[in-house]
């Protein structure tokens, strides 16, 4: 089969598609259909699948806690040693714990008075680092606050995997509402972190104002956000506590927003530790106490299936930075949300009413939660690809009916080419392009058809439907496919003409 | 030079479970540049002889060697190459394709031609087979707009386009009247005279064959009588 005669067909090929008007349309219509059932299947399985993405990075599936210090010395570490081996500690120097100068300098900041030690039980991030202190940095084990800054600017670049990152300090504290300790107060938590963690925290709404923002935090300016359960406490459910002042460590506060929650199951709550909270810049947080380092970072990955390579990275770039030698365990914990148990993040009665219900929900994590219900899209995609299947089949048998009807009205022609030195192949040559061109044309039918149909479900159902260009591509393959597969009967029927038989004068 | 060589050949095939034989013993031998009729009635065997001569069909018993070369065992891919380099079809009922330019009727045997002809050469061969039968003016008119005669004049320009040996018409005045039959059949002895072509013609009126060279009269699949056309209509 050669391709100039296979190119000359191309325009007899439309000519004769025209002759038979009524039915041309008809097949070009059950071609299309197919086509478009094909396009909308594949597009409501990407759909799902997408939807399942989400709503898995919704419940944190993407996210990754980098925690200062480590209380479990795990590698080399627990092979040289273990419980009860302490041979390490002889490396420690002798002078062990807080170097008193230093600590007393630390909180005689210009013009900020000390903060009372028992209202801030854990502010024990000023201390040098454990390999600063000790010169060895398995004395990280523990609490002590290893993490900076510069650590998650590191992750954010050095990373290609990961989306967001928040800085975070912690600290239990008391808020007064104004400018003063003469207002209403509240015992709660601040989280001092970056502008990014609303970004990160996709269930949170802003009834008033808005989170932090960039220039804030680059800044250091004295903003806060309040969780709804502070905003409550301190200034009644239901004012707008934006523009007003929060006193905390004797500094005042501007307040710039609240946040709120659009789900359901996260409801906010009196000593929970989203909403019962309040964020401030982490650079704010630091100059005022003094601090430099951070008990948290928070790290999102672009991909829910990322998080555990990327998870492994951090591990690696952290342990460069920290300057940690192959045989020390790590001086920070990395975890993943999608590992911690289901019912762990639930508000209480919401976990009661899970547990109490489905039996092994305590085991069942994110992860597991998220296979089994890519397990379940597979299936019905499988179904949907089914369905298609069978539509476009139908549509190949219409064309492959118009296409016998053709060859047996065109008979003379078919017995012509042949006297004129047309071989069978080339018949047959001829046959399969015309069925191809009738049926790509209706595949470009059916992608529009099945494209428009998409968003039509997409904005009627709202399911979610992911239409691509690579997807039309498919739809023209399946449709080329289709016109291959049912016009090699008719066109080697049309081979097989007799020529004299055909030219038989009437 | 030999063109065509026939040796005995015999012709049966089945029609209704009845065995029927169409040719029973045919030897000829025609030289290039001949211009042979060969006339008879209606179930004479004329038609078969064509098809045999036209490598549409093959003989059941018998020789059949076309240039020298033996064709009458070849397999249907060379037959057909041979029909589309050597013979040139002209038929009664014209057979051009419809909704085709008369241009574009010409050029279809360069789509079939081995080596390929490219598309430009394609045009320009079948413009100049046109040009030769006077129609350069109708090259984009689609058959139902040309008259029964341009009709078989585009036909015979798709004939010799290929430049073959030989071209068979069969009974190419069947379906025109008496004046541009007239035409036709001078076009064929032009074409003769011309371009030094064999032309075999099968019909079965006197006055058409009285055109040839050469007249074989077939009854009952046999030759009759063979012999050269003394009252030729020139």
């Amino acid at each position: 089969m050669m391709l100039p005669p296979a190119l000359g067909f191309a325009g007899q090929a439309l000519r004769s598609l025209a002759r038979n008007g009524l039915q041309t349309g008809l097949a070009l219509l059950g071609v299309s259909i197919g086509v478009g059932a094909l396009i909308i299947s594949i597009g409501l399985g990407r759909g799902a699948r997408q939807a399942i993405d989400e709503e898995l990075r919704a419940a944190g599936a993407n996210m990754i806690i980098v925690t200062s210090g480590n209380y479990r010395p795990q590698g080399d570490a627990q092979q040289e040693g273990g419980a009860g081996d302490e041979t390490w500690l002889d490396d420690v120097p002798r002078y062990i714990g807080v170097d008193p100068p230093r600590f007393a300098r630390s909180f005689s900041g210009a013009g900020l008075i000390p903060v009372h030690f028992e209202d801030d039980p854990t502010a024990l991030h000023d201390h040098p680092t454990a390999k600063q202190r000790l010169g060895d940095s398995s004395a990280g084990l523990g609490a002590a606050a290893t993490l900076t800054r510069a650590d998650a600017a590191a992750i954010l670049h050095a990373i290609s995997g990961v989306e967001h990152v928040a800085s975070g300090v912690h600290e239990n504290v008391r808020v007064y509402a104004g400018a003063d300790e003469k207002g209403r107060v509240w015992f709660t938590r601040l989280h001092a972190t970056d502008a990014d963690l609303a970004v990160i925290r996709t269930g949170w709404t802003f009834p008033h104002g808005g989170f932090l923002t960039e220039q804030q935090v680059q800044s250091g300016e004295q903003v806060m956000v309040l969780g709804r359960i502070v905003a409550e406490r301190l200034f009644g459910s239901g004012s707008n506590p934006v523009g007003q002042n929060v006193n905390l460590w004797h500094q005042t506060f501007r307040v710039t927003g609240v946040i709120g929650t659009r789900s359901w199951a996260a409801q906010p709550e009196a000593g929970d530790d989203q909403f019962d909270a309040v964020y401030a810049p982490v650079t704010t947080v630091h100059r005022l106490l003094n601090l430099s380092k951070l008990n948290t970072i928070l790290v999102t990955t672009k991909s829910a299936g990322d998080v555990t390579a990327t998870a492994k990275q951090i591990v690696a770039l952290l342990r460069r930075r920290h300057h940690i030698s192959d045989k020390a365990a790590d001086d920070f914990t990395v975890k993943t949300q999608a590992q911690q148990v289901l019912g762990h993040g639930l508000p209480p009665q919401l976990a009661r009413v899970v547990t109490g219900n489905m039996s092994g929900v305590d085991t069942l994590t994110i992860a597991k939660l998220g296979v089994s219900m890519e397990r379940a899209n597979v299936t019905m995609q499988w179904l949907l690809a089914g369905v298609a299947t069978v539509s476009l089949a139908v549509g190949g048998v219409g064309l492959m009916n118009l296409l016998l009807l053709s060859v047996t009205q065109r008979k003379r022609e078919v017995g012509v080419r042949m006297a004129l030195g047309a071989r069978p192949a080339d018949v047959v040559m001829q046959f399969v392009v015309e069925a191809v061109a009738l049926s790509v044309a209706g595949g470009v039918l059916g992608t529009l058809i099945g494209a428009f149909a998409a968003s039509g479900l997409a904005q009627m159902l709202h399911w979610s439907i992911v239409v691509s260009p690579l997807l039309g591509a498919v739809g023209m393959l399946a449709a080329a496919l289709i016109g291959v597969t049912f016009g090699v009967y008719p066109a080697r029927r049309a081979a097989c003409v007799d020529p004299i038989e055909a030219l038989r004068h009437d | 030079m030999r063109l065509i060589s026939l040796r005995d050949v015999k012709k049966r095939y089945e029609l209704g479970g009845a065995e029927v034989h169409a040719l029973r013993g045919i030897s000829l031998d025609i030289e290039a540049g001949e211009f042979v009729a060969i006339i008879g009635p209606s179930g004479s065997g004329k038609s078969t002889l064509m098809h045999i001569l036209g490598c549409l069909d093959r003989p059941t018993e018998g020789n059949f060697l076309l240039n020298g070369k033996d064709v009458s065992a070849m397999a249907r891919d060379e037959l057909a190459s041979i029909r589309n380099k050597q013979i040139g079809f002209v038929f009664q009922g014209f057979n051009l394709l419809p909704r085709t330019t008369a241009v574009e009727n010409v050029e279809v045997p360069l789509l079939y031609a081995r080596p390929s002809v490219r598309t430009a050469e394609r045009r320009r061969r079948a413009l100049a087979a046109l040009a030769s039968m006077g129609l350069s003016d109708r090259a984009e008119h689609h058959p139902n707009q040309l008259s029964g005669g341009q009709q078989q004049r585009v036909a015979i320009a798709r004939a010799l386009v290929n430049e073959p040996s030989v071209i068979l018409a069969d009974e190419p005045t069947g379906n025109l009247d008496t004046a541009t039959s007239i035409d036709v059949m001078r076009l064929l002895q032009d074409l003769r005279a011309s371009h030094a072509m064999t032309i075999i013609l099968i019909t079965h009126e006197p006055e058409i064959a009285a055109y040839g060279t050469r007249i074989i009269a077939m009854r009952d699949g046999v030759i009759v009588s063979d012999r050269p056309n003394t009252a030729r209509v020139t």
